[in-house]
């Protein structure tokens, strides 16, 4: 069996209109064994930055601290909150470094950022195991369940959908697609970014 | 003060005087003090750095001597003090730079390439085998976060943001004559005709393009930042910062 | 030499693989009274393309298509071999076989080759013998189920929990006092299966060239006028006066 797919889970993210949402099953398993249906991998990095890390369970916990390590050590240094599109070859420098014993995790993340001129600027990211950075126009997953997300993603998704809009498009993404994996699912938790608020709301999902 | 053979805390190790004085630092500061001048003025829409360069002998090809450094697309950097020491703390500069591009995909702003640097200077301050560096620097460089910011390094590794400031031999008389030239609202036209009237008080000799070296600083407008990849086909970023050639500065000193 | 030796007289073990995958992915959608069988038109080997014009769906009868995918010399085979049964079918009763018959056979003709499988996916659609849209589909050794709607192939896996989102309503509350339908409309699920293949398209490198949509209709079914003003459409029906048939070609991406 693969180590990518030892714990199992999925990770989705989603662009809207000056909006952006991220999104991920609950499930921690051993194999075919189901261990948890609370296990959080999506963590927040800034207030307007969220990080999802589907992969070995162990390395969600390692990856987690390493880069709350490295943005506290960047905004104290320089005195600033990290941009999205920094933090994103942040992580794709940081998993480099274990180019050839890499953490098996992909990590996926979503934010918004401001222009030059005051606007708001939706940003999603993923990378490979080892840092390979995807900037997509549109949604990025990653996961045990990443080519059934891919699929319901590519025909549900529509450029410029309003928060509530990304909110049911992403949930009904991620719903379907764990329905269709042994190793995700068991509950999901969705969170919607826009320039002034962050909603976050929990997903029944089927138990099977 | 130091005596004339260095007195005893004058050892190749960094030493305190039971005055509490660093005297290798003092000895790297009067290096400096002995360096040809060098300033910098922070005007709104940019920055000006600016030195003498002035060889020993006619016969040195002057063309080749370069003191006024790129260290990456938005910070320059210029010295008074040892040229030798300067190139040293241009290479590590620019790697840090590079370093901080790897991880980021992005330079460094001013502040935090101009607090690598002067760490760099600190730990000659205080390790084994080494002196300290004989320059002080004027880092001037442009980021999103603070926007043109100049700042000042000495051989202890200390730094401060200035308006304006010169270091090196006629420093003191330099910044006299800013603080009388200088506004809050000076242009960066305006902030490049002080930088040569300045230099001009203390300059022996004829002042040409081919004896002194201009770097500049400019602004990005909010379009060219909105664009983000400004720079075209090339994909690279417009350098926010630029060596003046000898034609701009030779224009320049005909005005 | 003892090494050359034992290379000598130790038995060689030969291998050959009789099986290999073709690419390319089926689906069906049954409604009412009117079964949807669609399939791309790409053939693959590996990241070679061998043509990118390989029927996968097959008219068996008026009231039968078939769609196979997998080892597409295997699908060739099996579905010569269904016809030829169903043309026997034909000279002993004089009417043709009823798609639960049909379905019955497909299980039996894999089975028999339990031990050697044809390597191919089957989904059955049609019309059965009470006027209702029917899919059938199966595994490679004929195990088989009545089903609403399926996806099977290179994208299964993108297509399948796509339509039971939008075939089956799974997770999907209806308003109160509503119900969601138990069946689609033709004109619903017509542009549900053209989604889902560009989408299939867009992801899977296997899937892709063209798109044939076989749509099966009872006789007197209101589903024919939802066909009338279709771009591309063909009527391929064998008899009158019963089940029509009717054939969509579409244009997918290439790349």
């Amino acid at each position: 069996m693969s180590i990518m797919s030892h714990n199992g889970g999925s990770v989705i993210a989603m662009v809207g209109k000056d909006c952006v949402a991220i999104a991920s099953d609950l499930r921690l398993g051993n194999e075919a064994m189901g261990i948890s249906s609370n296990f959080q991998r999506i963590f927040p990095v800034s207030d307007r930055i969220y990080l999802g890390l589907p992969g070995l369970a162990t390395d969600v916990a390692t990856l987690r601290e390493k880069f709350r390590f490295r943005v506290n050590m960047y905004t104290i240094k320089e005195e600033r909150e990290i941009k999205p599109e920094t933090f994103a070859h942040l992580v794709s420098s940081t998993l480099y470094e274990h180019r050839f014993g890499p953490y098996f995790i992909e990590p996926v993340m979503a934010g918004i950022s401001k222009t030059p001129t005051g606007g708001v600027k939706p940003f999603i990211a993923a990378t490979d195991l080892i840092g390979c950075l995807n900037f997509a126009k549109d949604f990025v997953v990653a996961g045990t369940a990443s080519d059934k997300l891919y699929g319901v993603a590519e025909g549900l998704w529509e450029p410029d959908l309003e928060p509530e809009d990304l909110f049911e498009t992403i949930s009904q993404t991620l719903l379907n697609a764990v329905d269709r994996d042994a190793f995700s699912g068991w509950g999901a938790l969705v969170h919607v970014i826009t320039k002034d608020k962050v909603i976050t709301r929990t997903l029944k999902g089927r138990m099977d | 003060m130091a005596s004339a053979d260095g007195g005893a805390y004058s050892y190749s190790l960094t030493v305190f005087s039971p005055s509490g004085k660093l005297v290798q630092i003092e000895h790297a500061l009067a290096a400096v003090a002995q360096g040809t001048t060098s300033l910098g003025i922070k005007a709104t829409n940019g920055i000006v750095i600016a030195t003498e360069k002035k060889s020993s002998s006619i016969l040195i090809d002057d063309s080749v001597i370069e003191k006024v450094a790129i260290i990456c697309p938005n910070i320059g950097i210029v010295y008074s003090g040892m040229g030798p020491d300067f190139r040293i703390l241009v290479t590590k500069a620019r790697k840090s730079a590079q370093a901080y591009w790897k991880i980021y995909g992005e330079y460094p702003p001013t502040r935090v390439l101009t607090q690598e640097i002067a760490g760099v200077m600190q730990q000659a301050t205080q390790s084994g085998g080494v002196r300290p560096y004989g320059v002080s620097l004027l880092v001037a460089g442009w980021d999103n976060h603070r926007g043109p910011t100049l700042y000042q390094v000495d051989p202890s590794g200390s730094f401060w943001a200035w308006k304006a400031s010169a270091i090196g031999k006629n420093m003191i008389n330099a910044k006299t004559f800013l603080e009388k030239r200088y506004n809050d609202d000076i242009s960066l036209e305006d902030a490049i005709h002080t930088a040569l009237l300045t230099l001009k008080e203390g300059f022996e000799g004829q002042m040409t393009e081919k004896t002194i070296e201009i770097g500049v600083v400019t602004v990005p407008t909010p379009e060219e930042l909105e664009q983000g990849n400004i720079g075209g086909e090339t994909g690279r970023p417009k350098p926010a910062f630029r060596k003046l050639s000898e034609e701009e500065v030779r224009d320049y000193l005909a005005l | 030499m003892p090494g050359s030796m034992v290379a000598m007289t130790q038995p060689v073990q030969q291998s050959f693989n009789p099986y290999t995958e073709n690419g390319g992915t089926i689906l069906a959608i049954a409604g009412s009274d009117f079964s949807v069988i669609a399939g791309d038109t790409r053939q693959s080997e590996g990241y070679s393309i061998q043509t990118r014009y390989a029927p996968k769906v097959f008219r068996l009868t008026d009231k039968a298509v078939l769609a196979v995918n997998g080892f597409a010399a295997d699908g060739n085979m099996f579905v010569k071999k269904v016809k030829q049964r169903l043309e026997w079918y034909r000279h002993a009763h004089a009417k043709d076989m009823p798609i639960r018959a049909i379905a019955r056979l497909i299980q039996t003709m894999l089975y028999a080759r339990r031990f050697f499988p044809y390597y191919v996916y089957n989904i059955l659609g049609g019309i059965e013998e009470d006027g209702t849209g029917a899919v059938y589909s199966f595994d490679p050794v004929g195990s088989y189920e009545r089903e609403t709607c399926r996806a099977a192939g290179a994208a299964q896996s993108l297509v399948q929990p796509f339509l039971d989102n939008q075939i089956y309503f799974k997770n999907q509350t209806p308003a109160a006092g509503t119900q969601f339908p138990q069946h689609l409309p033709l004109t619903s699920v017509l542009p549900l299966v053209i989604d889902s293949f560009t989408s299939a398209t867009e992801r899977h490198i296997e899937v892709g060239d063209g798109l044939e949509i076989y749509v099966v209709v009872a006789s007197g079914s209101t589903s024919l006028q939802g066909l009338q003003n279709l771009r591309g459409v063909q009527e391929v029906t064998g008899t009158t006066d019963g089940e029509r048939v009717f054939v969509i070609r579409r244009e997918l991406k290439k790349d």
